[in-house]
């Protein structure tokens, strides 16, 4: 008895002491199989010969050289970058406050979860839904322009805000500017209190705790707020097709239409492209802020 | 402070129009759904609000040039595959948040690894697949493709908030049970699960909305029978109608309602938990 527990031990012990790569398996399994393999054979499949409606796998940069001397596609990639940035910088602008009050002022947890509650709710309706629904808001017969109208602020309907660049940056902005709130809001709850009153004490101005204080411990927010949106942003095209009524093209966009017509080693180049364009991004957002060290 | 009083007033004026801006789109649509029918177009002014875009969408109202939703088909597509993709990636997700309990070499690849998968724009790793399933010759389907890749999008959101849970679990309770000699099968069910039921509540919850409402990654995995996204995407290339409204409007009231019955299983794990802790006080007393 006790000799064949003496030899049942170890091996007992050994898969005690690795269960939890047993308990892994599945998961890495799956992302391996479901998101690494096909990442890699999209940069594979990127290098094909492209012929009118097929794909064969002799190796060539000729999609790639199509890319990158076309003005429509490499004009498409400039464009993606800038609307992200505007949409980047508008939601940080606009959500900064918000954050700031729920984060700061509000000072009972259960108001602070109501407050960020509020602004998830229009998030339980289908997005496509959404994103059409400012439609009726910005076009020449919209709300808007019936609002402005009646209150006698303008003559004529503004016609630059529907099917414009400006129109799917406010529908991007309107969508994502919540995963800029959500995490500034959360470091901003957790900032200690006597931090500031110390401050305070020794006679710094709100505008000196501000800066002292209060924003480089909001850093890390922003920075997990900045990564939400890029990543969402720089893959959309939802959006513009929707409010642009196709006119702004973005990379997306072009991977879309390139699918619909077959020519998948072409839009496995944009995707490359894409994919390389927020890797870039990611790190050097990682680069402001050492998030690990920080949560 | 008196500095202070006035900028806290700013802000909070500040937030409430904020809170419009975000509500904006989302009330125009509540009222535009009630746009007279069936010629209403999908802008003001309403010129006599009645319920035919709800009746059109539910398939009561007489037919006209306006195609109904394929609400029957796509809409139950969508249930099931939420659904599946809910069980699947909150097992995935519990599972490897369990082994994530013990310290292991490897586990900053393999957290990074899971992430990952709800960094990846759905557009790349939907292309990605279809590159993969066109040359391996499988066939795209909303149950197979598709399926694999809404996993991979939401058992990160299971696994982090499954982590969330561990983190602030107590371990000596489970070791307690099993230091007094309960299984581990019945110290599972009777001392792990109750603690964790809230993280899996949440964690299936995330995977169900995010799968129902997921459309770039089925848009080229999905294969030719559409889920209820896809459908409403179809509607771009095309006119939009009222009846889009009138479906928001009731799937919002449906998410409501998930909502609710989360709200309601949550209070009630809570209080279940509260009265299981006074009953073990009394017991001691």
């Amino acid at each position: 008895m006790a000799a064949v527990d003496y030899t049942d031990a170890p091996k007992q012990a050994f898969w005690v002491r690795n269960r939890h790569y047993l308990l892994l398996l599945p998961g890495v399994i799956w992302m391996v199989l479901f998101l690494v393999v096909p990442l890699l054979m999209m940069v594979y499949v990127s290098f094909w010969t492209q012929t009118t409606f097929a794909i064969s796998p002799e190796l060539t940069t000729k999609s790639w050289v199509t890319f990158f001397s076309s003005e429509t596609y490499f004009g498409a990639l400039l464009r993606t970058l800038r609307i992200w940035l505007t949409v980047l910088f508008i939601t940080l602008i606009i959500g900064y406050p918000t954050a700031l009050f729920i984060g700061q002022f509000v000072r009972n947890k259960t108001a602070q979860t109501a407050l960020l509650v509020a602004c998830v709710i229009p998030f339980w309706t289908s997005f496509l839904i959404r994103v059409l629904a400012w439609r009726p808001m910005l076009g020449k017969e919209g709300a808007i322009n019936i609002l402005l109208q009646k209150m006698g602020l303008i003559d004529h309907p503004i016609e630059v805000l529907l099917f414009t660049e400006l129109s799917v940056i406010i529908g991007m902005v309107q969508i994502y500017v919540v995963f800029m709130v959500g995490p500034i809001a959360f470091m901003l709850a957790r900032i200690d209190e006597s931090l500031i009153e110390a401050a305070r004490d020794l006679g710094a101005s709100a505008w000196t705790i501000f800066r002292k204080i209060i924003f480089p411990l909001s850093l890390p927010g922003v920075v997990v707020g900045a990564i939400f949106v890029s990543v969402m942003v720089l893959g959309e095209f939802a959006t513009s097709s929707a409010l642009s009524g196709r006119k702004v093209n973005l990379l997306g966009n072009i991977i879309v239409t390139q699918v619909g017509s077959l020519k998948w080693a072409f839009a496995a180049v944009v995707g490359v492209i894409l994919t390389v364009a927020m890797a870039i991004v990611i790190t050097g957002l990682l680069r402001v802020v050492n998030l690990r060290r920080e949560l | 402070m008196h500095q202070l009083r006035s900028l806290r007033w700013i802000l909070a004026l500040y937030t409430a129009l904020f809170v419009v801006f975000l509500y904006g789109p989302f009330v125009v649509m509540g009222i535009l759904s009630f746009q007279q029918g069936p010629e209403g177009g999908p802008q003001f002014p309403i010129v006599d609000p009645s319920f035919f875009w709800y009746k059109h969408v539910l398939g009561f109202a007489p037919p006209s040039r306006v195609a109904p939703l394929p609400i029957g088909e796509a809409l139950t597509r969508s249930l099931t595959l939420a659904f599946a993709t809910m069980v699947v990636s909150t097992v995935l997700g519990t599972l490897t948040a369990q082994a994530f309990r013990t310290r292991f070499r490897g586990s900053g690849f393999v957290f990074y690894l899971v992430v990952l998968g709800m960094m990846v724009p759905g557009v790349l790793l939907g292309l990605g697949m279809a590159l993969v399933a066109t040359n391996l010759g499988i066939e795209r389907t909303w149950w197979g493709t598709a399926f694999v890749l809404h996993v991979v999008y939401t058992y990160p959101f299971a696994f982090l908030v499954m982590l969330a849970i561990f983190n602030r679990f107590d371990k000596s309770v489970e070791e307690a049970a099993w230091a007094l000699g309960v299984p581990p099968g019945r110290t599972f069910r009777k001392v792990t699960f109750p603690m964790i039921f809230p993280g899996v509540l949440s964690a299936m919850l995330f995977a169900l909305t995010l799968s129902y409402d997921e459309f770039p990654r089925t848009l080229f995995t999905g294969g030719s029978e559409v889920t209820m996204p896809i459908a409403i995407y179809g509607t771009f290339a095309v006119e939009i109608h009222p009846n889009l409204f009138a479906f928001g409007v009731l799937t919002t009231l449906f998410s409501f309602s998930l909502l609710a019955v989360y709200g309601v299983l949550m209070s009630v794990s809570v209080r279940k938990a509260r009265l299981r802790g006074s009953g073990i006080q009394e017991d001691l007393a």
